[in-house]
């Protein structure tokens, strides 16, 4: 929402899409997947690590 | 077809989509093959977005307007893009949900909805400006259960 052109999130349902979640190797919820699989955050974490994650994938 | 929402959850949404302040436009894709839960998520989209006169929902089909799921990213179906509109304008907020929001799923879309409203994150100032410098583009998956 604070940048549209730069970041879409989408919430997947694990369920519905299995291939997806095992493509990105998805045992627990919830598990955030970043580009493609640059990067991946577990849990329910606070928002600073999650920014550290995105931080992260993008240098991969 | 019956409701999927009862009555109390009817009035307890509607409660709660009082505190909505800017309008929020839903885009639905299903579609029509290989699509288990694509009535029952267009149905719940429909019985939501009937509960405020801020919502506004368009139900397109994955396949037969391809073109404009290209153009939102939509790849899955059911999908939701949250967007709103800005004149004739659909202006797109990033935010997508792609299967049913049921289950515990069902409180998060509610309120993206109320976050969409109120055109604000809710995030840190630190956060947003991060977001903000971002040069390259971001995509975040979120994997749920609706358990």
């Amino acid at each position: 929402m604070e940048n549209p052109q730069m970041v879409c999130a989408e919430m997947v349902e694990a369920t519905e899409f299995p291939e997806l979640a095992n493509q990105f190797g998805v045992s627990g919820v919830p598990h955030t997947t970043i580009n493609n699989g640059k990067g991946h955050v577990v849990g329910a974490v606070p928002e600073g690590d999650l920014v550290l994650g995105i931080q992260k994938a993008l240098l991969n | 077809m019956s409701n999927l929402l009862n009555e109390d959850i009817v009035s307890q949404i509607r409660e709660v989509f009082e505190k909505m302040d800017q309008p929020v436009h839903v885009l639905f894709f299903g579609a029509a093959q290989n699509c288990e839960y694509c009535g029952e998520a267009r149905q719940l989209a429909e019985e939501v977005i009937a509960l405020s006169d801020k919502l506004s929902l368009d139900v397109h089909d994955l396949d037969a307007d391809a073109e404009l799921a290209r153009a939102y990213n939509m790849d899955k179906a059911p999908g939701m893009a949250l967007t709103y509109k800005d004149g004739g304008q659909i202006v797109d907020l990033g935010i997508r949900y792609a299967g049913i929001p049921s289950g515990h799923e069902f409180s998060s879309f509610i309120q993206d909805i109320l976050l969409a409203s109120g055109r604000d994150s809710g995030l840190s100032a630190a956060t947003r400006a991060f977001l903000k410098s971002l040069t390259a583009p971001v995509s975040l998956q979120v994997f749920v259960t609706p358990t």
